[in-house]
């Protein structure tokens, strides 16, 4: 009784959400939910108003209007900071890294860990950096290099690290493989498996079909601001997937492809 | 394990290697001058004289201190010289009206924390450019400075009002017997180490505490560090707050000096105080820089301004030759920036 209760109570529920840019609708009364231990990909065009609706998820950007709820709580994001205490945290596709600071300084930026008397402590940030960063990927040893001088790979490693050392419940992966070679993608998506099956709840939007289909429990696909369908990834196949993206609606001949098997 | 030794060995490592390199040459461009001035004046290396530039060098450091944590957020501070002279103004002022010396002095360092906070609140808040904000800043403190005072200069401040600029510790005067006294040891001069101080406040500030990492951030990344939840608008308010307030304290050494508020003193310093802190390596791009480094260039435009006044070089061949030193300094910033 107690375990359905928990799986009936989403992570987040996002209600009706609407972002406007002067008179550009950018998302127009979206909703969508996220379960724990489950991986939703959004996909959509570019300006299809994804990364819109996950910046507003991650406290980036403020809606004009909607309700997101966390854990069944409505809660009223005005800053990274404030999603960053529900648990929620973001990878950007930009990274978000500041290219003349080292690795740990980038990892607990905005959340420096200080001495008892104040002080920053560098020593502990770079012990504990050191070991989120060496889980993901043992090879990393420039970790006081400035992250500019570090390859793509590298780069990233620092963003997740950044996101999942401080218990992430929610996680929000903007394109997390898009600059990374295949060993590093391969990477990434055993670590999202791993995550996943630590019960974190993850919005993963990338264009990569194969790593959606891969990785997702289910899909919703968003076009011109609208979100234009949501399934689980046993109902869609790539071709139904890609006419939501391109056209906004399902072939003509759909049915529920789960239910044939 | 392994892999740790050669990690700590480098001191800078918020910085890119070259720029431990820039400030090596930046230390021997000083002893460079240093060693050339000697010969074109033999009254230049002197304990006497070093105590000059020792002097003349504080103003300029002091400044150079808070527009090196400016710059490294990424802005500017074109108003350091103005505040300097409003600050000296309202001291000056409040001495006039009956104020002791310590807190009219007190007032003076806080009127230019004001001044600076309004530079970070236009910049911040309204979204103003630093340039222009602080280009605004320096006609409107100079303009306050020069209606309060009518222009004038501010006399008879009394003995005490000197004492900051021109007194020193371990002065050692003995009389002699025809009773005028011999200086045995100048002494070590209150600005310097009112400088010296201030610095190593400033590199804490920058180095270790959160103040300082978010001001690197800033500079660095400003929107990364805002997704991070750096709250960017505060940084740069105390930036430029503690900008002004440095400005206030030259502004206090500077009038203490002369014993007069000159409403018209510190044009053009906030150009000295940029020349510093990019000369010793600050950029302009923001992310990088240090007190240190520009502390060396503090004292580089000092050495040379003095020592180019011991050979009797024009006030006019002055400027065209620190205006060169300027441009080739931020030259060299972007060949560095470049690689």
């Amino acid at each position: 009784m107690l375990d359905s209760v928990q799986i009936s109570q989403p992570l987040v529920e996002m209600d009706n959400i609407v972002k406007t840019f002067g008179g550009i609708h950018a998302v127009e009364g979206v909703s969508t939910d996220l379960y724990s231990g489950e991986v939703v990909g959004v996909l959509g065009h570019n300006g299809a108003g994804k990364s819109c609706l996950m910046r507003i998820l991650s406290g980036a950007m403020r809606a004009n209007s909607g309700e997101i709820r966390v854990n069944g709580q409505t809660v009223d994001m005005k800053s990274p900071q404030d999603a960053r205490e529900f648990g929620i945290e973001t990878i950007y596709q930009t990274l978000a890294l500041a290219n003349h600071l080292d690795a740990p300084a980038n990892l607990f930026m905005g959340r420096e860990l200080k001495t008892r008397f104040g002080n920053l402590d560098d020593k502990r940030m770079l012990s504990e950096a050191t070991e989120a960063i060496r889980q993901l990927n043992p090879n990393f040893k420039n970790l006081r290099d400035p992250v500019a001088r570090l390859s793509g790979g590298q780069r990233q490693v620092i963003a997740i690290a950044r996101a999942i050392y401080f218990q992430a419940k929610i996680l929000i992966m903007d394109e997390p493989t898009a600059a990374l070679g295949p060993s590093e993608t391969a990477m990434v998506a055993d670590l999202i498996v791993r995550l996943k099956n630590e019960g974190i709840g993850i919005y993963l939007i990338s264009h990569d079909m194969h790593d959606v289909f891969e990785l997702c429990d289910r899909v919703m696909v968003m076009n011109k601001g609208r979100n234009v369908g949501a399934f689980r990834i046993e109902d869609v196949n790539k071709d139904d997937v890609l006419s939501l993206i391109i056209k906004g609606t399902l072939p003509d001949s759909w049915e529920p492809r789960g239910g044939a098997e | 394990m392994s892999s740790k030794a050669p990690e700590q060995k480098r001191k800078f490592r918020f910085l890119p290697e070259g720029t431990s390199l820039h400030k090596l040459s930046a230390v021997a461009t000083l002893l460079v001058l240093i060693f050339a001035f000697s010969f074109t004046s033999p009254a230049f290396f002197t304990v006497n004289n070093g105590l000059t530039v020792l002097l003349q060098t504080s103003v300029i450091g002091l400044l150079a201190i808070g527009m090196t944590m400016v710059i490294i957020t990424g802005g500017i501070d074109l108003s350091v010289g103005s505040i300097l002279a409003l600050a000296g103004v309202i001291a000056g002022l409040t001495i006039k009206i009956g104020l002791p010396v310590a807190p009219a002095m007190a007032l003076g360092v806080f009127t230019g924390a004001a001044c600076g906070f309004v530079n970070g609140m236009v910049i911040a808040k309204m979204r103003i450019t630093p340039f222009v904000a602080t280009l605004g800043m320096m006609l409107i403190a100079r303009g306050i400075a020069l209606q309060l005072t009518g222009a004038a200069p501010i006399s008879r401040l009394g003995e005490a009002f000197g004492v900051l600029g021109n007194g020193a510790l371990f002065r050692i005067v003995e009389m002699q017997d025809n009773g005028f006294p011999k200086v045995i040891f100048p002494g070590i001069p209150y600005p310097a180490i009112l400088l010296l101080v201030m610095a190593v406040l400033g590199w804490y500030l920058l180095q270790k505490r959160q103040f300082g990492r978010h001001i690197f951030s800033v500079g660095s990344n400003e929107e990364a560090a805002r997704l991070s939840g750096v709250n960017v608008d505060r940084t740069k308010i105390w930036a430029y707050t503690t900008s002004g307030a440095l400005a206030g304290i030259a502004g206090m050494v500077l009038m203490s000096r002369l014993v007069t508020v000159q409403p018209n003193e510190g044009v053009m310093y906030e150009l000295d105080a940029i020349a510093a802190s990019v000369i010793g390596g600050a950029s302009l791009m923001g992310g990088v820089g240090s007190i240190s480094g520009s502390m060396i260039g503090a004292f580089i435009i000092g050495v040379l301004r003095n020592g180019l006044n011991m050979a009797g070089t024009s006030a006019f061949i002055q400027m065209i030759i620190i205006g060169i030193v300027v441009i080739g300094a931020v030259y060299i910033d972007q060949i560095r920036n470049k690689n």
